[in-house]
């Protein structure tokens, strides 16, 4: 096909001048008329545009398919013009680098092996998490927080470079079992928080002034039983009394007006609040945890799918927090960055009146405890795969989703005591 | 770059921000604004609680709705669209009747190969019924390639037929998300008998996708027809349930689509369960007022 061609050059190329294509994008359009192809070429003086076919600006011709290599940042402005003058365009290729290196991937998941480009099961996150910790003991550390109903271990990582009295950021993966995207992301966290230590920036940065807790899955039976059983299943694994339906929805269990949802207190729905606040073993080590290091604890992030939405509180309520204009900018800026890396479009807002109202949810609990700063991704997609988000959109997701995150990281350091 | 057409952040109270239509979008907006113009207004003006205009949440079921009952009834699995952006045009509140909202909206091919963005635009009126799922929906869009469509429907019904082992199918997409190319077709078709019954259940709060196929129950194929009877889940928003709903279909590509089905509700035992027939014939709007 007439991309490997360049693709394969650019390749070569490589091997003799390591010049490297980091976010930039190839982009096709089809002239409809003289006008438009005026405009395309017109384009190209102004903006550095690399034609890929045809080869030169030249040869551009209405009713032509044209491709053309642009960086990232000059693309907005590119776009506006397009959009301006009603060209329709395509993104072949969103992030030209990545492109070439998949076909030199030599990550190639071994079967059995554990992969962030796959989902692994409770067994290989185990190992994973104790292979962080070996492999980066000046910046990881694994910490036993509680165990599940069915006695598994919930385990917490703390990433950061020294300890000390310093702020702090929990993010929670995996309250939901069927959402396998959100714990692929935790592990993806750590992942590039050690590997990028020392040379990236602002990664650099953030590690030497925060620790990170990473609780890479927080509902663990769930989880299993969605590897095992059932795959569609979301709540813990914890037995009702009086009923013959198991589990409690953990992001209903939180001592926040718990018990005000309607509809949430069937232990036969998915969205069965549990018996009491707190009831279930997960819910309490995590709530204890969070309370025991309220001190550095400056920001909490829960991750979920799907929906493609970063939300605040209140669930419980529609009335707004009083902060929230600042978590809407923080929002706001947030999907923005996000979006610069696939173009993946996310809404913002609380989530009473963007999503429905909720009580219980560990967001509004961590709000209403004290800490200000606290936010929910519903990750990709909308709707087309849903929970079975396919593997192959693992890694792409992780990365828009790392923006979103370094982002927030770096406000709650600058604008946080 | 913030995406035209939608609105992003969460509305705060108090009227909604104008809003300047893009400009693709403006014949459409003239023609509903036109429509508008002639439509029924509210009875009692005096009313003390003004009804609200449509909040970004209810355009979107609005949107859905409509996008449903508009594949179903193009009854053409190959050329079933998903929602892109929605914009409301105009609203009305009748007291006996219920909410009806009058929007336009884009949509995207659903078989996104990762490259093609063919855009599609339409214009819709939505009534929700007080209280009653099953929306009344008037919903015209621009020309579809329906030779495309045609040609399209009649390789994905060649491949169908022959299919092997259809009944032994459990689980379309498996775990990982992955669906074997050769039963992508059966995806398609099952998502096209699901609009019929997405369409039925959506209300002004409630909307759905579907999300797995779990079981076919019956397989049959002929030279002109496929009959198909099979077990989809759809997740249910916001309650976040996920209904298993028992559908069989009849298609005959380029001609017409019967589906009837019932789904285990665990909240309505009295549950839902339809029948209804979509034409796949020319038609561009389609409307159930």
């Amino acid at each position: 096909m007439r991309l490997l061609l360049p693709v394969a050059l650019l390749a070569t190329t490589l091997a003799i001048t390591p010049v490297r294509f980091d976010r930039e994008k190839v982009v096709r359009v089809k002239p409809q008329d003289e006008n438009q192809v005026s405009i395309l070429k017109d384009l190209a003086k102004t903006s550095e545009l690399d034609f890929w076919y045809p080869d030169a600006t030249d040869h551009v011709a209405a009713n032509m398919t044209v491709d053309f290599r642009v960086h990232g940042k000059e693309f907005q402005s590119i776009q506006s013009v397009l959009d301006q003058n009603k060209m329709h365009y395509e993104i072949l290729i969103h992030d030209l680098q990545e492109e070439i290196e998949k076909q030199f991937d030599v990550e190639e998941a071994i079967p059995g092996r554990h992969s962030y480009a796959k989902y692994n099961n409770w067994d290989k996150i185990v190992a994973w998490t104790e292979k962080m910790v070996d492999k980066h003991p000046e910046m990881v550390s694994r910490i036993k927080i509680g165990s599940t109903f069915e006695d598994n271990p919930l385990y917490v990582l703390k990433v950061g470079k020294e300890d000390g009295r310093r702020k702090a950021i929990f993010m929670d993966c995996g309250i939901h079992a069927q959402e396998w995207i959100s714990p692929a992301f935790c592990q993806w966290f750590v992942y590039q928080a050690t590997k990028s230590y020392g040379k990236n920036k602002i990664m650099t940065k953030l590690l030497d002034r925060m620790n990170f807790y990473v609780l890479p899955v927080f509902n663990v039976d769930g989880y299993i039983w969605s590897w095992t059983q059932n795959r569609m299943w979301k709540k813990n694994r914890s037995k009702n009394h009086n009923s013959k339906c198991i589990g409690t929805d953990l992001n209903r269990n939180f001592n926040v007006s718990w018990n005000s949802s309607p509809n949430t207190d069937d232990p036969c729905q998915d969205t069965y609040r549990g018996p009491a606040p707190e009831s279930e073993k997960e819910t309490k080590a995590v709530a204890d945890f969070i309370r025991s290091h309220l001190k550095s604890i400056r920001a909490y992030i829960s991750f979920h799918s799907y929906s493609q939405m970063l939300l605040f509180p209140y669930g419980y309520t529609l009335k707004l927090p009083p902060n929230h204009e600042d978590l809407a900018k923080v929002a706001r800026i947030g999907t923005d960055v996000l979006s610069t890396r696939y173009e993946t479009q996310y809404i913002y807002g609380p989530i009473a009146s963007t999503v429905y109202p909720t009580s219980g949810s560990s967001l509004d609990w961590a709000y209403d405890l004290g800490i200000k700063h606290t936010f929910a991704f519903e990750l990709r997609d909308k709707g087309r795969f849903g929970f079975l988000l396919p593997e192959s959109r693992i890694k792409s997701t992780c990365k828009e989703t790392m923006l979103a995150v370094k982002f927030i990281a770096k406000y709650i350091l600058k604008h946080t005591s | 770059m913030q995406p035209r057409g939608q609105l992003r952040s969460a509305p705060r109270p108090g009227p909604a921000r104008p809003f300047a239509p893009p400009r693709a979008l403006l014949p459409l907006l003239l023609l509903l604004l036109a429509l508008r113009g002639a439509a029924a207004t509210l009875k009692d003006p005096g009313t003390v609680d003004a009804p609200e205009p449509p909040s970004p949440g209810m355009l979107q079921q609005a949107a859905r709705a409509a996008l449903h009952f508009f594949n179903f009834r193009a009854g053409s699995p190959s050329a079933l669209r998903v929602l892109d952006k929605v914009q409301e045009v105009g609203w009305q509140v009748d007291p006996t009747r219920g909410y009806q909202v009058n929007l336009v909206f884009s949509t995207q091919a659903y078989h996104l190969q990762d490259r093609e963005r063919r855009l599609g635009r339409c214009s819709a009126q939505v009534l929700f019924k007080n209280q009653k799922p099953g929306p009344a929906v008037t919903v015209r869009c621009a020309p579809l390639p329906e030779k495309h469509m045609l040609r399209e429907d009649r390789l994905l019904f060649k491949q169908l037929k022959q299919l092997k082992g259809a009944l032994n199918v459990s689980s379309i997409p498996d775990d990982y998300g992955n669906i074997d190319p050769s039963l992508r077709p059966m995806w398609d078709l099952a998502v096209l008998g699901s609009s019929y019954v997405m369409w039925e259940r959506t209300t002004q709060f409630l909307y759905y996708y579907p999300l797995r196929i779990s079981s076919v129950k019956q397989w049959k194929t002929s030279d002109h027809a496929i009959d198909f009877d099979y077990i989809i889940l759809l997740h249910e928003f916001p309650t976040q349930e996920i209904i298993p709903c028992h559908i069989h279909l009849i298609w005959y590509p380029g001609k017409w689509l019967k589906v009837s089905y019932h789904c285990e509700d665990m909240q309505t035992p009295e549950a839902s369960s339809g029948t209804e027939e979509g034409s796949a014939v020319a038609p561009t709007d389609f409307s159930n007022f």
